[in-house]
């Protein structure tokens, strides 16, 4: 058994802290959507803005670290070992089949990962900035003539991808239990590395 | 409402007019002075006399006073002129001759009338460009005491700039009825009566000898009393601002600015700034050309565009006006606002007399001179998009097809930059109007017995009839009442800062403003079932967790098991 670095430090600080800030985001954003009282509206309205503003200088590093490192190509999508992929998680790991694919330094992602991922980083993620911001500067772009509706429209896009985040939040946490043991990925998230057999 | 609920017009209560206090001063100031003018300046002795007599029994001041009374009573101490000493105010003027007082006052202010008679206090109607019929001197109609035109001008006219304006013939043009006093006085001592005229028993002679800027209570005497008694018409105008803590007006509180009107309703030429019958949002005033003299009647001349720390709040300016969150209520001192008249029930005699009853607090509920009426105390404004501007309904118009009928309605939409979200009275009440040529009527209601006046007579059919032969409109013979609805602009009675409304009082679904549609509001609006869509989905994905991580648990188990 050998250790391998899977998650580099920054990957780690990243990852975490865009949880928490997620987690963060979707607390006070659902209680400005009036799901609940819980810090007050107008705490929760502040704190949503400081975390989004945190959330955002965050991504910036994190694009710049992907495309620096060149860890960007772990997210570009593959056919290779999807169908293995699906079958694992649709019949074998009920069977106790080994994982179809093996991680490496590479190739940390399996091909569903690589496609969630992508879809979050590609989609979740820059439609909830882009409404976010719409939402946020909706009075001073609505003074430069943006029509009306388009605070309802980024305010419902935004509500819509908060609950699309928060799915994936539910999905993403259960599908962590899903490695060689329930906590293996989890420990590789906060610790780095994976303990593997050798070549 | 002549004496219904008439408090202070008596003299037993403008004695206790509340004076601003002054600012500190070293003790040995009036001393000094004194010693100055003995030493050097001998001709001065008697205005020096009269300043430190002043200075003398004013009370103790706290270090602390507001700037704005330290600035007031800078202004007092730096009026060039004595009026107590004047030969031309010496008197004696004949008892209740206004007009002698006034032609003293203009052997000096030689252009003084001149200048009050092309006001909005002298001719009442505004000044503005497409609202000239909008004056209550002429065809404007309200739903309290309803319309002058009706020959009520000597109830209303108590309260005009001027002497005599009893009926459609008095002389705008003749300096010699303007009133300088009611403005001018600081005695407290000055009190008009019927058609403006001064009450004979105040002793002219003292109160010429004692003019000044005016104080809240010259304002006051008249803006207190809208509708025909305290409180009654605006609901953030009456008289417990003469003597109101902080928590019912941050600007007129002894305890606060301690402000006169006049510090906001700047005059240039006797023309006092401030609404037109068409009111201004708060938008702040530009300078034209350097050193251009700008009142202050907006907010922001003051407090600038900028006055919280936080830039969210800030940014609420361009649609929500100052006073929406920072008047919370209105009718926040201790007398309660005329929010109901209904004139329909009014003329039901008790053994042949007029009655009246009242709640525990002292208001009217009824009257046989007035109808029914309620009364509120800290109400709740309603709120509206406004822009500066109103439409009213004047007694020349026909009636609208909708009900109630609103009498005057703000102008602006959420689409318009101009507008804003603003607190209004709403009055409500039933009132007189010509089913036939469906108009509102100008009844009769003050005037001698026999004359078909209502106040006297309570006769409906004499009293519309009478009126509106004195006001010259036409008239079928057949009446009615209808629902109407009038708004008042909330303005005054500014809360301090911690009893402002809070984010959820308007971003909730039930909030304040729940009533205004036509724009999206965070925290109040969402799109239909949007949240129900939202939860279907993170539910789906809890239920395919649940299946799938109950899955690999049973059949981790049952190979265990074997």
């Amino acid at each position: 058994m050998t250790r391998v670095v899977l998650y580099k430090r920054f990957e780690r600080f990243w990852h975490w802290t865009q949880a928490l800030l997620i987690i963060g985001l979707v607390i006070t954003g659902l209680e400005v959507h009036g799901t609940f009282d819980l810090l007050g509206y107008a705490t929760a309205v502040n704190l949503h803005d400081i975390l989004a503003l945190a959330l955002i200088v965050l991504i910036v590093f994190a694009v710049f670290w992907h495309f620096t490192t060149g860890e960007w190509k772990q997210y570009v999508p593959t056919r290779k070992f999807l169908r293995e992929m699906a079958g694992f998680y649709l019949t074998g790991i009920f069977r106790g089949a080994p994982h179809p694919v093996r991680k490496s330094r590479t190739a940390k992602l399996n091909p569903l990962q690589r496609l969630a991922y992508l879809g979050f980083k590609l989609l979740i993620i820059p439609v909830q900035v882009t409404s976010g911001l719409i939402y946020f500067f909706y009075p001073e772009l609505t003074a430069h003539g943006w029509p009306a509706w388009t605070l309802k429209a980024a305010a419902t896009t935004h509500v819509m991808g908060a609950f699309l985040l928060l799915a994936f939040l539910v999905s993403h946490v259960y599908l962590t239990t899903t490695g060689h043991t329930p906590l293996t990925n989890i420990k590789a998230m906060i610790f780095g590395w994976e303990l593997m057999e050798e070549e | 409402m002549q004496q219904s609920k008439n408090k202070t017009q008596g003299s037993g209560s403008s004695k206790n007019r509340w004076r601003p206090g002054r600012p500190p001063r070293p003790d040995h100031g009036p001393a000094l002075l004194k010693w100055m003018i003995m030493t050097g300046l001998g001709i001065a002795i008697l205005a020096s006399g009269a300043v430190s007599a002043k200075a003398a029994d004013a009370p103790a001041e706290k270090a602390d006073a507001h700037p704005y009374l330290q600035a007031h009573e800078r202004a007092s101490t730096m009026s060039t002129a004595d009026h107590s000493t004047f030969a031309a105010l010496k008197g004696p003027f004949p008892e209740g001759d206004g007009s002698a007082v006034t032609d003293a006052c203009l052997t000096c202010h030689n252009k003084a009338a001149d200048q009050v008679m092309t006001s909005k206090h002298w001719l009442w109607h505004p000044e503005r460009k497409g609202y000239e019929d909008y004056g209550k001197g002429t065809w404007l109609i309200n739903n309290f005491c309803i319309s002058i035109r009706g020959g009520n001008y000597p109830a209303c006219t108590k309260c005009h700039v001027g002497y005599g304006w009893k009926d459609s013939s008095f002389n705008f043009k003749d300096p010699h009825n303007v009133d300088c006093l009611v403005c001018h006085d600081t005695t407290g001592d000055y009190e008009k009566e019927a058609a403006g005229l001064p009450n004979p028993a105040v002793p002219l002679d003292e109160v010429a000898q004692h003019v000044g800027r005016p104080g809240l209570a010259n304002c006051g005497t008249c803006h207190f009393f809208g509708g025909g008694g305290d409180a009654t018409k605006h609901g953030d105008l009456d008289y417990t601002l003469l003597k109101c803590d902080k928590a019912e007006d941050v600007h007129m509180a002894k305890d606060g600015a301690g402000m006169d009107c006049v510090d906001c309703h700047t005059a240039e030429g006797h023309h006092i700034a401030g609404p037109d019958y068409p009111l201004p949002a708060d938008m702040q005033e530009k300078p034209a050309y350097p050193g251009q003299k700008l009142d202050h009647i907006a907010c922001t001349n003051c407090h600038g565009e900028a006055p919280h720390k936080s830039f969210v709040l800030n940014r609420h300016y361009r649609k929500v006006a100052c006073q929406t969150c920072h008047i919370p209520a209105y009718a926040r001192g201790s007398e309660a606002s005329n929010v109901w008249w209904d004139w329909s029930t009014a003329g039901k005699l008790k053994g042949g007399r007029a009655y009246e009853t009242r709640d525990k607090d002292g208001n009217i509920t009824y009257a046989t001179i007035h109808g029914s009426m309620v009364w509120k105390r800290n109400v709740k404004p309603s709120y509206m998009w406004f822009d500066g501007s109103m439409k009213f309904l004047l007694a020349t118009d026909k009636l609208p097809q909708t009900r109630p009928v609103w009498i005057n309605r703000p102008d602006g939409s959420y689409a318009d930059p101009n507008a804003k979200i603003w607190p209004f009275k709403v009055h409500k009440g039933k009132q007189p109007y010509d089913t036939v040529l469906d108009k509102l009527v100008t009844p009769h209601l003050y005037g001698q017995k026999g004359s078909g006046a209502f106040w006297v007579d309570h006769s409906w059919p004499a009293a519309i009839k009478t009126g509106m032969e004195i006001s010259g409109l036409p008239y079928s013979g057949h009446y009615g009442f209808i629902r109407t609805n009038m708004v008042w602009p909330i303005t005054h009675m500014v809360a301090p800062a911690k009893d402002a409304l809070q984010c959820a009082d308007c971003h909730s679904p039930n909030g304040r403003l729940a009533a205004l549609k036509g724009f999206y509001l965070p925290g109040r609006d969402r799109e239909k079932h949007e949240s129900d869509l939202g939860w279907v989905v993170v539910m789906l994905s809890c239920v395919a967790v649940v299946v799938h991580g109950g899955g690999r648990i049973f059949f981790h188990w049952t190979r265990r098991e074997k």
